[in-house]
Parts: C-alpha cells; sequence; structure tokens
C-alpha cells in the first residue's frame, strides 16, 4: 500500500477485516484477497504460495533439527526463553488490536464470555463460537443500541 | 495410513474454526494435536508456536511443525494443504460477493459482531500458551519484560525473542 501504491488505503482496510472474519489464518487470506484484488485467480494463487512455501521450507527446516536434537544441550532452555518472550509479544499484540475493537460494553461481554468459557473453562471452540457469534449478531443486530 | 488421514482432518477442522487471526484456534489445536492424538507433547507444542513466530509466513505454519512430528514430511505437508487451502477456496469465492454486500446493514452488524468474538479467542490462546511456556519465575520475568520493551516500539519482535532465548540460555530457564 504504502510503497507500491497498488491499492488505496481504505481498500486494504476493507480487505484485512475481511480476511480477519473468513475462517483461515488472517495472514493467508488476507494474501488471496489482496492477490485477487489485483490480478484475479492467477493473483490469488500466486500470493498465496508466496506467504506460505518460504516459510513452510524454513519451519521444515526447523522442526527437523528440534526433533533430531541437533542443536547443542542448550537448546532447551533457549526454547523457554523463547516461548516466554513469545508470549509477550502476543500479549502485546492482543492488546493493540483489540483496543480499537472493545469499546462498548457489549463488545467487552461478548469477548470477556469468549475468553471465559474457551480459556479457563476450556469449553470446545466450535460449540463456543456457534454461541458466541449467535449472541454477538443479535446484540449487535442493525437498529439496536450498543 | 489412517491417524495420516486423522491429522489432515483435524487440521482442516481446525482451520474453520480460525476467525478473528490464528492465535484464537490455539486451544482447541492443543487440545487435540496434544491430549486427543498426541502427535506432539504440551512443552513441543509451545516451542513449535515459537519457532513459527520465528519464520516468516503465518504463525499456523505450525501445522507443518505438528504434522512433521507426527508422519514426517508428507504429515508436514498434508497438515499444511489442510490448513490452508479449503479455507483460501472459500476467501476467494467470498471476498467478491462480500463487496457487494458491504455497506449493508446486517453485513455491517456481522463485521461489528464477530470482532470481539475473534478477540476473546485470541485472549484465549495467549492464555493457554502462557499456561505451557510461563512455568517458572523467570520465564515469567523474561515475557512481562518483553511485552513492556515490545509496548515501547523501540525494538524489533524478533530481536527482543531471540535476546530472551539467550537470556534464558545464559540462566538455565
Amino acid at each position: 500500500v504504502v510503497r507500491r501504491r497498488w491499492l488505496r488505503s481504505d481498500e486494504f482496510v476493507q480487505d484485512y477485516t475481511l480476511a480477519q472474519l473468513l475462517p483461515g489464518p488472517t495472514v493467508s487470506n488476507l494474501a488471496i484477497t489482496l492477490g485477487h484484488r489485483l490480478a484475479g485467480l492467477p493473483g490469488a494463487t500466486w500470493a498465496l504460495l508466496a506467504v506460505i512455501v518460504p516459510g513452510l521450507v524454513v519451519l521444515l527446516a526447523l522442526a527437523i533439527l528440534y526433533f533430531a536434537r541437533g542443536l547443542a544441550p542448550g537448546t532447551a532452555s533457549l526454547m523457554h526463553g523463547m516461548a516466554a518472550a513469545v508470549v509477550g509479544l502476543l500479549l502485546v499484540t492482543a492488546v493493540r488490536l483489540m483496543r480499537p475493537v472493545l469499546v462498548t460494553t457489549r463488545a467487552v461481554v461478548v469477548a470477556a464470555a469468549t475468553f471465559a468459557a474457551v480459556g479457563p473453562l476450556r469449553l470446545n471452540t466450535a460449540a463456543v463460537l456457534l454461541v458466541a457469534a449467535g449472541l454477538s449478531v443479535w446484540l449487535h443486530r442493525p437498529g439496536s443500541r450498543p | 495410513v489412517s491417524d495420516l488421514l486423522w491429522l489432515t482432518w483435524t487440521f482442516l477442522w481446525l482451520s474453520l474454526l480460525c476467525v478473528g487471526g490464528g492465535v484464537g484456534v490455539i486451544p482447541e489445536m492443543q487440545r487435540q494435536v496434544v491430549e486427543n492424538h498426541q502427535w506432539v507433547t504440551a512443552r513441543e507444542f509451545v516451542d513449535g508456536y515459537t519457532l513459527a513466530q520465528l519464520t516468516p509466513g503465518p504463525n499456523m505454519l505450525i501445522a507443518a511443525f505438528v504434522g512433521y512430528r507426527a508422519h514426517g514430511v508428507p504429515g508436514a505437508l498434508l497438515a499444511t494443504l489442510a490448513m490452508f487451502l479449503p479455507t483460501s477456496l472459500v476467501t476467494v469465492i467470498v471476498t467478491d460477493r462480500w463487496q457487494r454486500w458491504r455497506g449493508h446493514r446486517w453485513a455491517d452488524a456481522v463485521e461489528r459482531a464477530l470482532a470481539p468474538v475473534g478477540m476473546g479467542l485470541m485472549a484465549a490462546g495467549v492464555y493457554t500458551l502462557a499456561r505451557s511456556a510461563l512455568h517458572d519465575v523467570l520465564t515469567v520475568a523474561l515475557a512481562l519484560t518483553a511485552a513492556l520493551v515490545l509496548a515501547t516500539r523501540r525494538a524489533p519482535p524478533m530481536l527482543v525473542v531471540l535476546v530472551a532465548g539467550l537470556v534464558g540460555w545464559l540462566l538455565g530457564a
């Protein structure tokens, strides 16, 4: 968007929202939506491959190393440190994404209930998703007040 | 072979639950691949997520990590295909139509309604990973320090993660 001006910033935001809503990982969905907008079906296919294949090759190499225990004996504590930082990173990312969304009482209630059900209560995600989405759409129905 | 089919089916099903980003599906993925099918241990699962985070591309490539542990390279490829291909087709099909629906008041309501559900799922995903990754004072301290540093946007995430790994290695986390 910024460097190549392939599309307008509002188009990007629209596609990003859609990529998040649709099932499937956001990044690959976004790549497909953008690729499709720019170059139709071939664009979508290439965008998907470009997003997945390099990471797949690298991760597969790391997985082979990890399970072969080919790294130094300190691997475990190295991984423990990195995993802890990744949790910190996810925490910061989650807070950043939540701030613009959780602005109404009903949004906070829906998010908190979904979290409690799937996190600490460990209920089945598919069931929670159906109930929470249904409830949330009803709470957000056209004409309702926040 | 039947376990390979289970692996493919599991990731296909999980990909459909990735609403509002990949992290939200982590609790269900952990239950399936660690507890139900025991393809990886809880520790391997969180380590796999960490490696996926360090790798360019979507974090849901953790499917490849789990698939590799369960059934080698064919497992990795099948799990990745199952994770990305079907939902990609849905995306291609829906994208066109959604552009036409957008602006309709029910379409807007659905967009606004699903966003907080996605946020709740994401929080549950962070919670699930934290339970496996933060097992002593040092890891908790590392996570909080990393969060504080990243909140200031002064350091790139990759660097923070690598430095935390180094600290963990030096202090024997």
